[in-house]
């Protein structure tokens, strides 16, 4: 396989090692296939004298005579053969372009494609290396599929033609079909959604994934992912509204519909399109309506907010549906028609009212970003609390920072980050692509999240650097064991100053991270997450659980060296203080979720509704155990205020904060676990995620062709 | 490159690398899809695709054929044949010679202590043609046992039966190609998306270029009623009914084809008799269909210019079902709607090779539909074998489903098991597993040896599946097509057709009667006994270069019909365009059909109907598609659609397990809440093994001996959910 980037055309050309000539020799010795050609441009031609009066004339006009050129004097390019004998439904129809799609964006790609020095529009896609230009003459535009949903008969012709075309495993599906339900019976429809990937014109999966494993190409506007790039992240399988890449948990990589470039190159429709027997889906340049077919609309129930990336997909659905539609897979969401016709998700409250706790649900797969977020979050809030602090002139910090305590403490803020990064690279599929995370910075947040907490982590280790001179302990203890002495090794050097900028340095770079990480959350397929609330819980936990931890540290190294009680009652002031701070900033935002999820008809909604019932005991016990310990912690700074400073009140706060660290990691457990996509409607057993579960659980999933892949940890 | 992007990512999509395409014919159901199979430059095989100049598929294939070439090294094949003394003890492995020795002088023994048809023989759909007529050959001419029988007596023996009362002979007249010229198409207990998808496409086209009414009679709301322009839910096993009160309408109405009746039928004053009797007024309070509907939909079909019928299953697993069947040519009899283009009555068949059997396998008589009972037959066939007429029996025997009651009651002693796992597929597994228990001597020969009914037997032979082999298929519109010899046969797993001609050696008339060892040889010889002008059952025209050439024949096609250039290589699209049917005086048989009601019947115990069927995914008890992930994943547990209003009232819910009972015996199933099904009534895939028909009653019809799968009660009881959760993957581990 070729996993190395290939960084210009020579070296593609190089790599031809995959291109199989043999390929050549089947098309040119198969001259029933050119027959077929003749009768395709026959029928191309035919169809052309009658159309083509509309403003996009000179524009197709063009294509025109450039189709009927290629098709007369040169063969189909040798991408992929064509059957003897190929039937029209195969072949891409050759209809009048228009300029721009709805949404205003240009359907021919070739002026907003970026390759400055190469806008020709015959430039080899290298499909598996091999050179040739595809023979399609519509291969610029932007092309979509089309899906006559009152047709669907859900024979999963598709699904499996796709498989066997990409030698999918039966736990993976490039195109499923799912389906919603409404009406009692005998006046039952069921209404049956075939979907892949859309090929957006706002590719959120191009933009999200760190490694930048995706390409949208000027060739159809196909988007594509090399899964020899990625490493597994499952980030684009988050911002996806359709569920189109696939995480597979044995490869540990992501893979996803590659429109069939192969086909179309030579002016076949994708194989899906092409095996449809409900005559349901077919496939074209966007924005035209197939041979009798009268609508082209962009939404169906059960098919997410088209806004949200702009997909290039139409519909066809005039049949009369009832008013609710019902899905049965365990998703807790169906979908209800507006005044104006429309069906708009709602929550379908499948696990009933009853409140349970779940306590051991908790503890699910995505532990380690549990993990990752908290620790990374705590040293964070640790190093902003105490080394701004000791910046602004808090003259209990500054005593702090000039104590030997201080390097631990940076040391500290390193480990925890380095732990909190090590988690999340065993979250990855490929855990030893790790540094390929940052190579989307132009537009992943995961890209810049991480390359924040880069930054944070060189910025520890370089404040670490320079404040190793001035820590007495440290230049005794190599002087004394390995006769090297610090001090005048690094004589003449600004060390103040380099502590205090790789410090500012540390702070910007962590802010930055954590900036980044709740962009990261901020997702418009998970509505759960695209609230405030991501925000308010990530600076909340960072400032409380870090006040916590260097609370524990300055306090402690104060009353170690005997420093005067006033500034350790400043300091426990200063980290008690941010301590309620972030608790209160976390409340307000559950409060705020709540209020909002509560009249939230979408998926958050129904998350929301989750996490009140399924985990309904378990979210009220962290809620009450948060306010519980605002209230004590105000009750105990007002103490502290009011001039109680006996020590033993430092035994109380560590129980608070201790407390907090509990609430917090029960609070993020949930967030990860409830969080519900606006994904396609799955079927009873396929895509559905409760008869997953069930599978693994009571082991049939260990057959393969149960279809369900166990979990890799 | 958009987004900014200047380098490019290779783009790898996977390359079959085919160098050799092979023309096949699908092998799961009776659609007759051609394919082709891609080998690559090491002869594997390394896809499928459809073949998109043959006239039935037109490069279509629906999910099972789109897989079907991963069929060949899937788990559990058979590899060796094994042996063993009893039931209960392991196999062992043994040679070919001694696993076919052991079974002829088992065969020998057992005849001469029991007489000679206490060795039954029960066949399948699934097999080349040319395999069925090998079997036939052994069977009638060498073994000599009456006891002889197909599998397709659960799923076509009430088409054959209804043909033949009506027509005087089997063969479906109709054809695809009618669906372009009818105006008005009825479907009865048939579910053309989900079981015969190729088909539905077929119609769906039709329907696309010119609109048609469509009318589904269905008790479920399945994919085909949902699309109908009218929907007829019925209550189960009353089709009967509704067609003799649409024909009420139709004759009090004066629509009926007079001229038609006059010329080409008798016995329309019988009908006419007995239809009064079915006044939609009170025929509604029986199948459910109000009158008016009755009315609407009777008028339809008798004033359109050409109507068609067809049906499977709905009509075919019904105690009423050879009379079903008959009324539906009733139907189209006095309509006029025979043997014209968009008009006819066309029974959708199951199995690939159901026709083939019909044809040429002398399960229910002699080669080339000929009759047992007729002793110009027994001559015939006995004389181009070479032996003496009165070897054959002069009566039919048992059906396959009187064969297991036989076994019961010790009448039949060894049994013979080609292709098909009656543990699985027949009523009432209970009853079966008891009889093959019972057997003194049970041979399996399937492609898998995990087949589930190989727990019982004493031999096992591998056989050979699909393009391992060669042969042809007939399809359901009489389309004659072939399967090309593609890879060798798997492991030490022989074709049928060598270990019919092996086993035929081991008996004495088998050193007299012919057995080719070539496939196209044994053609040659049905060819030989199929010409005959009055035979509609022609295919001596046919050679296998032509029906490769032609992507299948229909048949008649008589030599001589290639025309002075050789170049037609078509057959005839229909039967009885002429209006001569054949029977003794030419004339089709209009036969009354009086309704009554022996099936069991939701009570207050068992207080739901059971209907079960089949899903797309699926096909002849999983045996193939339950090991091809791509195909299975989609319903890899057996499961029930249920009524939402009705699990309410019993506290059933959503993705849980019940257990249901009937007067049989119990089944776990999930939950699948869908109004899809009625409130009185469950719907169960009928291909798991020990789930539906461990319940299923299976009525016998008089005529045809098909079992009334579709129509028996049951109770739904709540289970431990983690009892139920075990037992369920223990009976999904094959």
């Amino acid at each position: 396989m070729m996993n190395q980037e290939l960084t210009n055309k020579d070296e593609i050309l190089s790599g031809v090692q995959s291109y199989d000539p043999a390929r050549d020799s089947i098309n040119v010795e198969n001259s029933t296939a050119s027959v077929s050609q003749t009768n395709a441009s026959k029928i191309n031609t035919s169809k052309t004298n009658a159309s083509k009066t509309n403003a996009s004339k000179t524009n197709a006009s063009k294509t025109n005579t450039s189709k009927t050129n290629t098709s007369k004097t040169k063969t189909r390019s040798n991408h992929w053969e064509i059957r003897t004998e190929e039937q029209d439904y195969a072949f891409l129809p050759d209809q009048p372009i228009k300029d721009k799609n709805r949404y205003g964006k240009p359907i021919d790609l070739i002026d907003i494609t970026d390759i400055t020095d190469n806008k020709k529009p015959d430039r080899s896609l290298f499909i598996n290396g091999n050179p040739e230009i595809g023979s399609n003459p519509d291969r610029n535009k932007q092309h979509g599929f089309f899906f006559t949903a009152d047709n669907c008969i859900g024979c999963h012709a598709c699904e499996s033609a796709c498989s066997e075309k990409n030698d999918n495993p039966a736990h993976l599906s490039f195109r499923s079909v799912g389906y919603v339900e409404g009406g009692s019976y005998p006046d039952y429809k069921r209404m049956n959604i075939s979907m892949a990937c859309n090929h957006c014109d706002d590719p959120v999966c191009l933009k999200g994934c760190p490694t930048r494993a995706y390409t949208k190409h000027a060739e159809y506007g196909a988007v594509l992912q090399d899964p020899e790039t990625c490493f597994g992240c499952g980030y684009c399988t988050w911002v996806c509204p359709y569920n189109a890449p696939q995480l597979d948990p044995v490869k540990g990589q992501v893979s996803k519909c590659n429109m069939c470039v192969d086909r179309l190159e030579v002016g076949l429709k994708p194989a899906c399109v092409s095996a449809c027997v409900g005559n349901a889906l077919d496939f074209g340049v966007i924005e035209n309506t197939p041979e009798n077919r009268e609508q082209c609309k962009t939404s169906i129930p059960g098919f997410p907010d088209p806004e949200i990336t702009q997909p290039n997909i139409r519909f066809q659905q005039t049949k009369t549906l009832p008013i609710e539609m019902t899905r049965t897979d365990s998703m807790p969401v169906k979908y209800h028609k507006d005044a104006k016709g429309n069906y708009k998700p709602i929550i379908d409250q499948k696990q009933g009212k009853a409140k349970h706790w779940n306590f051991s649900k908790l503890n699910s797969r995505e532990n380690p970003l549990v993990l990752f977020t908290l620790f990374a979050q705590a040293a964070l809030g640790l190093f902003f609390i105490t080394f701004l602090g000791a910046l602004f002139g808090l003259e209990s910090l500054t005593s702090f920072a000039n104590s030997d305590m201080f390097l631990p403490f940076i040391i500290t803020s390193l480990g925890m980050t380095t732990f909190a990064l090590l988690m999340s690279v065993t979250h990855l599929g490929k855990p030893m692509r790790f540094y390929r995370g940052f190579n989307n910075l132009r537009y992943s947040p995961m890209a810049r999240e991480g390359f924040g907490l880069a930054l944070f982590s060189a910025g520890c280790g370089l404040t670490a650097l320079f404040s190793m001179p001035g820590n007495q302990w440290l230049v005794e203890f190599l002087s004394s064991n390995l006769a090297l002495n610090l001090v005048t090794l690094t004589e003449g050097l600004p060390l103040a100053a380099l502590v205090t900028g790789a410090g500012v340095f540390t702070v910007i770079g962590g802010a930055g991270g954590l900036f980044y990480m709740n962009k990261c959350y901020q997702i418009k397929a998970r509505p759960f997450w695209h609230h405030i609330q991501t925000a308010t819980s990530f600076v909340g936990n960072s400032l409380a659980l870090g006040a916590f931890v260097g609370g524990v540290l300055v306090i402690s190294t104060l009353i170690y060296s005997q420093t005067s009680a006033e500034l350790i009652t400043q300091a426990t002031l200063v980290f008690t203080g941010v301590f309620i701070i972030g608790m209160i900033i976390e409340a307000l935002g559950l409060i705020k979720h709540n209020n909002d999820l509560n009249r939230s008809e979408n998926e958050g909604g129904a998350a929301h509704y989750i996490q009140c019932t399924t985990f309904g005991k378990t979210y009220l016990f962290r809620n009450w155990l948060l306010a519980v310990n605002i209230i004590f912690a105000i009750t105990l700074l007002g103490l502290n205020l009011a001039g109680f400073n006996d020590t033993s009140l430092l035994f109380v706060w560590l129980v608070l904060a201790l407390i907090n660290c509990f609430t917090s990691a029960i609070g993020r457990a949930l967030f990860y676990i409830l969080v519900i996509p606006t994904t396609m409607p799955g079927a009873f057993f396929w895509k559905n995620k409760a008869f997953e579960q069930h599978a693994r659980d009571i082991g049939l999933a260990d057959n393969p062709a149960t279809g369900v892949a166990p979990l890799a940890h | 490159m958009l987004f900014g992007r200047k380098n490019k990512k290779p783009i790898v999509i996977p390359s079959k690398k085919v160098a050799e395409w092979k023309y096949t014919t699908c092998n799961y159901c009776s659609t007759g899809c051609s394919i082709e199979i891609g080998l690559n430059e090491d002869k594997k095989i390394v896809t499928t695709r459809g073949h998109a100049g043959a006239d039935v598929n037109r490069g279509k294939l629906c999910i099972k054929g789109l897989l079907e070439h991963e069929l060949f090294d899937s788990p559990g094949r058979g590899s060796e044949p094994l042996i063993r003394s009893k039931h209960y003890d392991p196999f062992e492995k043994t040679y070919w010679d001694n696993a076919l020795d052991t079974t002829a002088q088992k065969i020998k023994a057992i005849q001469k202590k029991y007489g000679k048809d206490s060795f039954a023989i029960v066949s399948t759909g699934q097999l080349m043609t040319e395999e069925f007529y090998t079997l036939g050959k052994l069977t009638r001419g060498c073994i000599g046992t009456n006891n002889y029988d197909g599998n397709t007596t659960l799923c076509m023996a009430s088409a054959v039966s209804g043909y033949k009362r009506s027509f005087g002979s089997d063969g479906p007249p109709g054809c695809y190609d009618d669906f372009e010229h009818t105006h008005c198409f009825m479907a009865f207990g048939s579910n053309l998306p989900e079981q015969h998808p190729i088909i539905y496409w077929r119609l769906k086209e039709a329907l696309e270029k010119r609109k048609f009414p469509l009318i589904v009679v269905d008790p479920r709301v399945t994919m085909l009623a949902q699309f109908a322009d009218i929907h007829l839910p019925i209550t189960p096993g009353t089709d009967c009914v509704l067609i003799n009160a649409m024909m009420h309408v139709i004759i009090n109405e004066n629509l009926q084809d007079q001229a038609y009746i006059d010329a080409h039928t008798q016995g329309f004053d019988e009908v006419r008799q007995i239809v009064k009797d079915y006044d939609p007024k009170s025929a509604q309070h029986i199948c459910g269909i109000d009158e008016d509907t009755i009315r609407t939909v009777a008028r339809i079909y008798a004033k359109a210019p050409a109507a068609m019928s067809i049906w499977t299953m709905g009509i075919n697993q019904s105690t009423h079902g050879s009379d079903g069947v008959v009324n539906i040519n009733n139907l189209n009899l006095i309509t006029g709607n025979i043997g014209k283009p968009g008009g006819t009555s066309l029974s959708i068949t199951g199995q690939c090779n159901a026709m083939g059997t019909r044809e040429w396998s002398s399960c229910s008589g002699l080669p080339g539909y000929r009759y047992l009972e007729n002793e110009a037959d027994r001559k015939e066939i006995a004389d181009y074998w070479g032996i003496d007429p009165e070897f054959f029996p002069k009566k039919r025997g048992l059906a396959e489903t009187d064969i297991f009651p036989a076994i019961e009651t010790g009448e039949i002693k060894g049994l013979w098991i080609v292709a098909t796992n009656p543990m699985t597929s027949m009523a009432n597994t209970a009853r079966i597993r008891k009889a093959l228990e019972k057997l003194d001597f049970l041979v399996v020969q399937d492609v898998y040896e995990d087949v589930e009914t190989n727990q019982y037997s004493h031999v096992y032979f591998p056989a050979s599946v699909w393009a391992e082999k060669e042969g042809c298929h007939t399809n359901t519109e009489r389309r004659v097509n072939l399967i090309a010899n593609v890879l060798p046969p798997y492991a030490n797993s022989k074709p049928d057709l060598w270990i019919f001609n092996q086993l035929a050696k081991r008996f004495e008339n088998g050193n007299i009667i012919k057995f080719p060892e070539k496939a196209e040889d044994v053609f040659n010889e049905m060819k030989f006994l199929s010409k005959g002008k009055e035979r509609n059952l022609d295919i001596s025209g046919m050679t296998y270069q032509k029906i490769i050439d032609a992507k299948g024949i229909q048949w008649p096609y008589r030599e001589g019909d290639e025309g002075p250039d050789g170049k037609n290589l078509k057959g005839q699209a229909r039967l009885y365009t002429d209006g001569k049917f054949p029977t003794k005086n030419g004339r089709a048989n209009l036969l009354p059909v009086r309704f009554y009601n022996n099936n069991e019947q939701p009570c207050k115990e068992y207080p739901f109907w059971l209907n079960s069927g089949r899903v797309v995914e699926h096909f002849h008890t999983r045996t193939r598609t339950g090991k091809i992930g791509n195909c299975n994943k989609f319903s890899p547990t057996a499961y029930m659609e249920m009524n939402p209003d009705a699990a309410k009232a019993l506290g059933v819910e959503h993705m849980t397990y019940v257990r249901l009972t009937s007067r049989r015996g119990d089944a776990v199933v999930l939950v699948q809440l869908t109004h899809r099904v009625p409130r009185n009534m469950v719907f169960v895939p009928f291909h798991y093994h020990d789930c539906v028909n461990r319940l299923t009653l299976g009525l016998l019809d008089p005529h045809s001996r098909q079992p009334a799968f579709k129509q028996c009660s049951v109770r739904i009881e709540l289970v431990d959910q983690d009892e139920a959760a075990r037992l369920n993957v223990e009976r999904r581990t094959f």
